[in-house]
């Protein structure tokens, strides 16, 4: 090895880090450690001239090796990296101290955060002694794209792709396209017909010359990695096809939430107790009637049917209330002289005209009463009268706290949006991750929103988690354009931080085959060894550490680079104690 | 330079116990008549299990004297420090010889607990014990005659390359006296040497390279058992079958031997080639092995291991990461 030159950058971040570190102090304790040839500290080491500084000092004191100790990897790892290869020094003879979320930004006491960046940065130094340079690869890209699920937000990523001359093959589960929107009536918050739209992006789809479409198919099983991925599906008559294909936009969707789970509103015993996805097939029927066939004389709506709830689920379905608000003006167009109970658990009207669409229909002389979803839940109960009203609902109004009546001929439940069954299936197909709540997990909730920790999957639509159509369909537009971007480059550089099995040591236990998460490790029957496709790999470590011969090397993070880190923050912290 | 034109001398070989057993030189002894080669090709000048030389004999030796020592035992008190440090003084090359003195071995399991608590136990409360005054051993006692002496049993046990520069490492416990005689001929016949700090008599692979079990990717368990647990099939994979086998994560070179007779392996050979912590190894691929995502089942199944610091760090623990239980 040659002898380490190491470059030590200390950022301010402004005053982020540099109010509560001291960060002259570890400038100067850190550039007595061995190697150090350089340390320095700089208000912005991210902006223009502390790269700068770094290409400079690369140059004139031949350092071949940087730490910057800054704010979290997450952020300026990439930044950094960079500006190693602009000065001409491989980009992972780097190493990044988090001195600001690990350090700056949670503690209170400047002398004690002083000395955690000392041992931080102390870490780091010992850890980059032992980087090794390591090549960039790159894969090339099929052009076509897998769409899997044809709901609005696959059609519109299907549309997208195709428009640009790319080919795509849209895979419904269903026997038609549409998915939840083919239930709607009207749409909120301006009170479109959803079936025109829904139709335009029907017959869009459906005569693309580049748009392949196949009904009644699942897709079991996708082989390959990013650009080069094949998959075989059963067509609707049973035919195998096999398709290759560079992306896949999964866009799978959710299901309404099973209302008969919610024991207190009797729904599936009580026959005017609605879910609104039934509410809205009656609208779009044209009439509001009750099972007897009369136009029902008092209608309530209960919100946050299975959401909000602990016991269901905890999350916001996002889209009931304002659907739930929709359902109050249609209702009070329909039916003029009928009463319109709304219980709310919380009105949660947000998003683009949607506060304005709550204004104008509490003007319509809708009763809004607000109750507790967590400790009280409204009960429903069938009116000993048998005369209509011929239901009640005895709930306790939360903010006056009295407990009151409603009566009611039809109740329609505000069902929020849950996980299909087979969500693992897809997961698994495709080879990426569902959170608790069983919603596919985006690689960064705000810098990557779309895409996955599997290079060249992406999530749309509400399979990534409720929402309205405008957002499923934005989504479905922003992975387009990722798709999109990576065909126009033909190639893509892929995870060079992989791991690699030493094939003399391997003794051939697989072990790791059953910890890869990327099924990125396959075995040699021949050669009796386990074998990592780099292309799938990403340098999760899992494999590394779980293997008992020592013969998977995670690259970047190998045994004697992460053991010297925790040495050199060990040492350090043993000298200034 | 000299010497070796004229005639080529014989071989000057010495062999000491540290904290041992005395496995170690009987495993000597075990090269059996082949014993008869090594006196031609070497003279014994030190070896207290078998011949009568005093530490002073030692002392007088000028320094490089002896050619080879086997050093087998860990370093546990003073005594085996100090002959540590003067046979590293006195010869060319010193081989850590088993797995005491690679890896620190069987006493070293005594880092799990302190000087004062081994004490307390040997000297107090062991049920053959009888201490009212409970005296301790001293390291000077003086009586008419004069002061006298005993080595301070330390605290921590080290193994030899913690206490002196080792040339090499004949891992075993005992090392499997072919092996053994394989180093002594190279030596002997004055075959190029491996570097400095190698492992010898033993391979680069780990002992499932050489297991003929049948092994799967279905290593999946619901708990563990001893050996004593289960009716082994005799084919299948230790670890398949819920028994913890430190074969993945330990050096190949004794010839499966525990395996062949139905047992599984116990990691005296020390860790591969490429693997730092053995013990910490496998407790990772342990880990992965339990077949349950429950947190309650997953408890429930560790806690089918018996004595998990003794299996995973039998051999390995003052050599190991974790070197010692603070307590």
């Amino acid at each position: 090895m040659e002898e380490p030159r190491i470059g030590v950058y200390i950022c301010w971040c402004g005053t982020n880090i540099a109010k509560m570190v001291d960060v002259e102090q570890v400038t100067e304790q850190v550039s007595k450690l061995p190697h150090v040839v350089v340390s320095k500290n700089y208000k912005y080491m991210c902006s223009d001239p502390g790269q700068e500084l770094i290409a400079c000092d690369i140059q004139e004191h031949k350092l071949n090796r940087i730490v910057v100790a800054a704010c979290s990897p997450r952020i300026h790892e990439l930044t950094f990296r960079r500006a190693l290869e602009k000065a001409g020094l491989n980009a992972y003879l780097f190493e990044m101290a988090n001195i600001r979320e690990q350090d700056s930004w949670v503690h209170d006491n400047r002398e004690e955060a002083t000395r955690k960046a000392i041992e931080l940065v102390a870490a780091s130094i010992s850890r980059v002694k032992y980087h090794e340079p390591l090549d960039k690869r790159s894969v090339t890209i099929n052009p076509a794209t897998l769409v899997i699920g044809g709901g609005v937000a696959g059609m519109s990523a299907a549309l997208e792709v195709a428009n640009a001359g790319r080919e795509v093959y849209l895979v419904e589960k269903s026997d038609r396209l549409g998915g939840l929107v083919n239930h709607l009536d009207l749409t909120y918050p301006y009170l479109y017909d959803a079936g025109s739209m829904l139709e335009t992006l029907l017959r869009r789809t459906l005569n693309h010359p580049h748009i392949k479409v196949f009904c009644d198919t699942t897709v079991e099983k996708v082989d390959g990695f990013i650009g080069n991925f094949t998959t075989t599906i059963l067509t609707e008559n049973q035919q195998p096809v096999t398709l290759t294909f560079g992306n896949i936009i999964v866009s799978t969707g959710l299901k309404p939430f099973d209302a008969s789970r919610v024991g207190e509103y009797g729904y599936g015993r009580l026959p005017d107790v609605l879910t609104s996805v039934e509410f809205e097939d009656m609208l779009r029927s044209g009439q509001i009637l009750t099972r007897s066939g009369k136009p029902p004389q008092n209608i309530a709506i209960i919100h946050c049917v299975g959401s909000r709830n602990t016991e269901f689920h905890e999350y916001c379905s996002r889209t009931c209330c304002q659907v739930a608000l929709k359902f109050a003006n249609q209702i009070r167009t329909l039916l003029p002289d009928s009463n319109i109970f709304d219980l709310y658990a919380d009105m949660r009207a947000f998003g683009k005209g949607c506060e304005e669409l709550y204004t104008e229909t509490s003007r319509k002389n809708i009763t809004f009463m607000m109750f507790d979803q967590q400790k009280e839940m409204p009960q429903i109960i069938r009116s000993i009268d048998p005369a209509d009203p011929h239901m009640l609902i005895f709930f306790r109004e939360k903010i006056s706290g009295l407990g009151l009546e409603v009566p009611a001929d039809l109740i329609i439940l505000m069902v929020g949006m849950e996980a299909h069954e087979d969500v693992k299936d897809v997961a698994h197909a495709v080879g990426i991750s569902v959170c608790g709540n069983q919603f596919f997990i985006e690689k960064h909730p705000k810098l990557d929103p779309v895409a996955t920790t599997t290079a060249g999957v992406y999530i749309v639509g509400n399979c990534q988690g409720p929402k309205g159509i405008p957002d499923a369909i934005s989504q479905a537009k922003a992975a387009a354009a990722r798709v999109l971007a990576t065909i126009n480059q033909g190639s893509v550089f892929v995870e060079v931080t992989t791991a690699q099995v030493n094939e003399a040591i391997c003794c051939g236990c697989q072990t790791c085959i059953l910890v890869c998460p990327y099924s990125a490790i396959h075995f040699d029957q021949n050669k009796r060894v386990s074998v990592v496709n780099e292309v799938l790999c990403k340098g999760c470590g899992t494999c590394g550490s779980t293997c008992p011969t020592g013969a998977i090397r995670s690259k970047h993070f190998t045994d004697q680079q992460i053991l010297s880190q925790i040495a050199g923050l060990m040492e350090m912290t043993l000298k200034i104690n | 330079m000299k010497e070796e034109t004229v005639q080529k001398p014989k071989l000057k070989l010495a062999v000491y116990w540290g904290a041992a057993c005395g496995g170690c030189c009987v495993s000597v002894l075990d090269v059996h008549e082949k014993l008869l080669d090594v006196i031609a090709a070497a003279d014994l000048v030190f070896w207290p299990i078998a011949l009568d030389t005093k530490y002073k004999d030692v002392e007088a030796m000028p320094d490089k004297y002896i050619d080879v020592t086997l050093y087998n035992g860990a370093v546990r008190n003073s005594e085996n420090e100090h002959i540590a440090k003067l046979l590293r003084k006195k010869s060319k090359v010193l081989v850590a010889y088993g797995s005491c003195a690679h890896l620190g071995g069987i006493p070293g399991l005594a880092n799990f607990t302190t000087k004062e608590a081994i004490f307390k136990r040997v000297y107090e409360t062991s049920e053959s014990t009888v201490n009212p005054d409970k005296i301790l051993p001293q390291t000077h006692f003086e009586v008419d005659e004069g002061i006298l002496e005993l080595p301070e049993f330390y605290n921590d046990v080290r193994s030899l390359n913690q206490v002196v520069d080792v040339d090499y490492y004949l891992p075993g416990c005992p090392p499997q006296s072919e092996r053994l005689l394989e180093v002594f001929m190279l030596i002997a016949t004055g075959a190029t040497l491996p570097p400095p700090g190698s492992v010898v008599g033993a391979s680069e692979k780990t002992q499932c390279d050489e297991c003929k079990r049948v092994k799967t990717e279905n290593k999946k368990v619901k708990r563990f058992y001893r050996p004593i647990d289960i009716k082994d099939d005799g084919v299948t994979c230790f670890l398949e079958q819920g028994v913890i086998c430190m074969g993945p994560a330990t050096r190949a070179g004794c010839g499966v031997r525990c395996i062949e007779g139905n047992a599984p392996c116990r990691g005296c050979y020390g860790p591969a080639e490429a693997v730092i912590d053995p013990g910490a190894k496998m407790l990772s691929a342990i880990a992965t092995m339990i077949d349950s995502n429950d947190e309650k089942e997953i408890e429930k199944a560790v806690e089918t291991i018996d004595d998990p610091a003794g299996t995973f760090y039998r051999f390995s623990l003052p050599a190991s990461i974790l070197r010692r239980a603070l307590v």
